[in-house]
Formats: structure tokens, sequence, C-alpha cells
């Protein structure tokens, strides 16, 4: 538990999923980078009702392949215990959970594996030309940069760039995992087509001019300066 | 003059604690912003009615329903939620979020926020 946390499945010795709100899960990777309707994925969720299995409705209706679907559920588990271990873990709760993960990784993945391999993609991260904290910093668009050269997942990223979205919060508006887009975010903001955004620009607070909420239930006057037709 | 700056600081805890938070409004409960954290294609006043309206029918549901004190109320998305939570009689506040959004934790970390955000606007 913790900002932003991550819920670890364990299945015969095995870690087969970990969901967290730090990482796009399969649902996400799926539908904001397009591959997959919403309308074909709320069909299939339905349908998985009956089955228990997500991924065989998925395959049965032709929407991924099996191969396909297990690349997905493992890519979406190693992003989710890096989501995990690269924010504030404030406790561990063990429980016997009867929530099936959406997407398995059908063999799983050991523990010892996935920890030594978020290991190194903490490392990875903390050894960035431009380190930044996936959560805390937000970025934005360095000026001219839409106009400069790059792929179309940069300029992606630079759109979604608005100041207010740190590069977790981009990594699920263009629906791809949080360690390869906090890596591209380093390297842009590196290279200058990026830059962390000033306070005033992540957050951008509006307010009327109201005295006070008491104030509210004495409006009933009629307004000065009202002029009457006629 | 209501304390905009404390109003401020609270919004901006709530986005910064709560992973998925992408925008925040305080309104009164008739729909009229009162002050708002949101990205530059979300109305304030829109999302202020839309808020009003919604707690409204959420809070009568309860009590028709029966079902007690009304904690929150949700509009799901295929990419994001609408939560709107209750200030006292006089207002609300809205948090949308993205698919990654925790509710639980939401919930859980609005709780004292709302009742430090009531005693700032009801002084």
């Amino acid at each position: 538990m913790g900002n932003a946390g991550g819920l670890f499945h364990l299945c015969d010795g095995v870690v087969i999923a970990v969901d967290s709100p730090g990482s796009p899960g399969v649902e996400t990777l799926l539908l904001s980078s397009g591959r997959v309707s919403a309308e074909s994925w709320a069909a299939a969720l339905a349908e998985s009702v009956q089955t228990r299995s997500l991924q065989a409705v998925l395959v049965a209706r032709g929407t991924i392949g099996a191969a396909e679907a297990q690349v997905l559920a493992a890519a979406a588990l190693r992003d989710g215990a890096f989501a995990a271990a690269v924010g504030d873990v404030e406790r561990c709760v063990v429980d016997d959970s009867v929530d099936e993960p959406l997407l398995p990784l059908t063999d799983g993945l050991a523990p010892d594996v996935l920890l030594s391999e978020t290991g190194r993609r903490l490392d990875a991260v903390a050894s960035l030309p431009f380190p930044l904290s996936p959560y805390r910093d937000r970025v934005v668009a360095a000026s001219g940069a839409e106009s400069a050269g790059s792929t179309a997942e940069r300029r992606e990223i630079i759109a979604h760039a608005t100041g207010r979205r740190s590069a977790r919060d981009i990594a699920f508006a263009v629906g791809r995992g949080l360690y390869p887009v906090t890596v591209e975010v380093s390297r842009m903001l590196g290279e200058g087509l990026l830059e962390i955004a000033s306070p005033a620009a992540s957050f951008s607070f509006a307010h009327g001019s109201l005295a006070s909420l008491h104030a509210r239930t004495e409006a009933g006057s009629a307004p000065a300066g009202v002029e009457r037709p006629g | 003059m209501l304390d905009y700056d404390a109003l401020a600081v609270e919004l901006q805890k709530l986005r910064e604690n709560v992973t998925g938070v992408t925008d925040t409004v305080i309104a009164a409960s008739d729909g009229i912003p009162i002050i708002s954290d949101v990205a530059k294609n979300v109305d304030p006043a829109h999302i202020s009615a839309l808020a009003a309206a919604d707690l409204g029918i959420a809070r009568q549901a309860a009590e028709v329903i029966g079902l007690g004190t009304l904690s929150q109320t949700v509009v799901f998305g295929s990419t994001g939620y609408m939560a709107v939570y209750a200030i006292g009689r006089m207002s609300l506040m809205v948090a949308l979020g993205d698919k990654g959004l925790n509710l639980g934790r939401l919930l859980h970390e609005s709780r004292p926020v709302i009742e430090r955000v009531g005693s700032i606007l009801t002084p």
C-alpha cells in the first residue's frame, strides 16, 4: 500500500499479475492505444463472466492472439512491479484474495526474478541523464518541440505534456507502459524537447469572487443598478 | 472573503497524494464553481453543474431507497472516473480521475480533505 501502491497476485509461488494505479493495466494498454475498441472490450468482459477467462474470450472473438495476450500480461506485470517500487510504499498487507486478475500471466514469474528485474529498472531510472520522478515531476513541451522532427511516439508524448501531467499520467493517456514512457520522457528532457513544469503550470487554480457561502442566502434582494425596461 | 489559498492547498495535496486524480473542483451545491484546478479542455462551470445534479440525484436515491448516509457518488467510464463528495449541505467536491485511479484510496484521502474544506468554506 502506498502512493501509487500495487497489488501483487501470487499463485503457487509465482507472481501472475501486478495491478498498480501507477502503471497502465492491460485494459488501458489495449484501449488507450486504440488496439482494441471499448465496445469489443466491454463485450468480452461481459462474456468472460461465464467462462472465467478473459483471455479465452478475447482469443475466441479474434480480438487478440493468445501469444500477444501473454506478452501483454507479462509487460503489464513487470510495469506494475516497477510502478509500486518507484513510488512510496507505506505498508504491506498479505491477503487471501478471491479476486482473479483480469489477464494473468499463465506461467507466472518467480518473485526473485521479478525483484531483480525491478531493481535493475530502478537503477536504470536513477542513472538516467535526466533523472525524474515519474509521479512528482510534471512536464511541459518546450517551445518549438511540436515542429521538431521526431517519432510518432515522441509527438504523442509532446501532445500530452500539458504541464499538469507527470510521466505516469502521460503513460495512461497514451496507453504505454510507465517504465518506457519514463525513460523516453527523461531522454526528451535531456534533449530539450520537454521541460519540468513550474508549479503555476502544474496546478491551474481558478476561482470566482464569492464573499462566503453564508452570503449566498442573502442574495434575494434585487441587485443594484438594474434598469427596468420602458 | 473566502480563503482561496487554503482551498488551493487542499486540492493540490489531494492531486499529489492520490495517483490518478487529474482534475478537482469545489462548487456550491447549486452548481456554481468556487475553486477549480482543471485542465484547459475542462470547463469548471460544466463540471460543477453536472456534479450538483449528480449529487442531488444520488442523495435523493440514498434517502428514498434507505441506503443511509451518502458517502460518494462515482461515474464509471471506460477510460476514467468522476467522483463527487458532499461537503455539508452547502457545497461539494469533484475529483476527475483516469483509469488508474484507486477509488478506495481516493475515498480514504478525501475524508479529511472534505472536513477541512468544510471548515474553510463556513468559518
